[in-house]
């Protein structure tokens, strides 16, 4: 293994554990899960960048496109979601509740 | 002369893919020192946003750094197996680099949109109080 490739392996790791610090850190300090699932997916991604520095094997290559593609997966339902939360609401809804009011 | 440039491309391979592992890994230290100092200073969710942006810019800049580096290896890929490897990392950096770019653009458009929405806020309240 090449001098690059050990040096970023200990770099993915070390990035993968601040990831898990981070996240716990927004979490305990929102309140919100979303933010702090957000801040953990950011810092695992730039760890599987770092993965593939090097000359990554072909299970190493496997292994980081899962956590690209499952941090783009969540990370496309989070905005969904958050849109959901927060967007406008639908004029028939809105009306409805006038009524009942 | 074929295997004099292999090995000066192998070298600038090493080379580059070196900075681009360098910028991401000043990206994540630093992301993670704001992070802290955000998370115990300001304990707010929006003060994490523009932090999440500049380690997606870190990111960014790494992967053309590293796929810089895919570029300068179809030079001198010497077996299929190599080339299909180098292929799989390839797409995978051009894949992200292009949704990291999306995700920066539609993160930049929610802070400005909220900062209008702060401002129209002020300047109602402002309005409403003469």
């Amino acid at each position: 293994m090449s001098a690059v490739a050990e040096v970023t392996r200990l770099a993915a790791l070390g990035t993968g554990l601040a990831a898990v610090v981070a996240g716990a850190l927004a979490l305990v300090v929102t309140r919100r899960p979303l933010p702090a699932l957000a801040v953990l997916l950011d810092l695992l991604l730039a760890a599987g960048l770092l993965r593939l520095a090097g000359d990554p094997d072909w299970q190493g290559i496997v292994t980081a496109a899962a956590i690209v593609a499952l941090r783009h997966l969540i990370g496309v339902g989070l905005r969904a979601g958050g849109r959901a939360w927060t967007g406008p609401r639908p004029p028939a809804a809105s009306a409805q509740e006038k009524s009942a009011l | 002369m074929e295997e004099l440039l292999a090995e000066v491309v192998n070298v600038l391979v090493v080379i580059v893919e070196a900075c681009g592992a360098a910028v991401i890994i000043i990206g994540a230290v630093w992301a993670f020192a704001r992070f802290a100092w955000v998370g115990f200073r300001q304990r707010t969710t929006a003060a994490f946003v523009p932090v999440r942006l500049t380690l997606g810019r870190f990111l960014a800049l790494g992967l053309e750094f590293q796929l810089a580096s895919d570029v300068l290896r179809t030079a001198v890929a010497p077996s299929w197996e190599e080339l299909g490897q180098l292929a799989a990392v390839a797409a995978i950096r051009t894949a992200l680099n292009y949704f990291l770019s999306k995700e920066i653009a539609e993160e930049r458009r929610q802070v400005a949109a909220e900062q209008d929405h702060h401002e129209v806020t002020s300047t109602d309240h402002r309005g409403s109080g003469v």
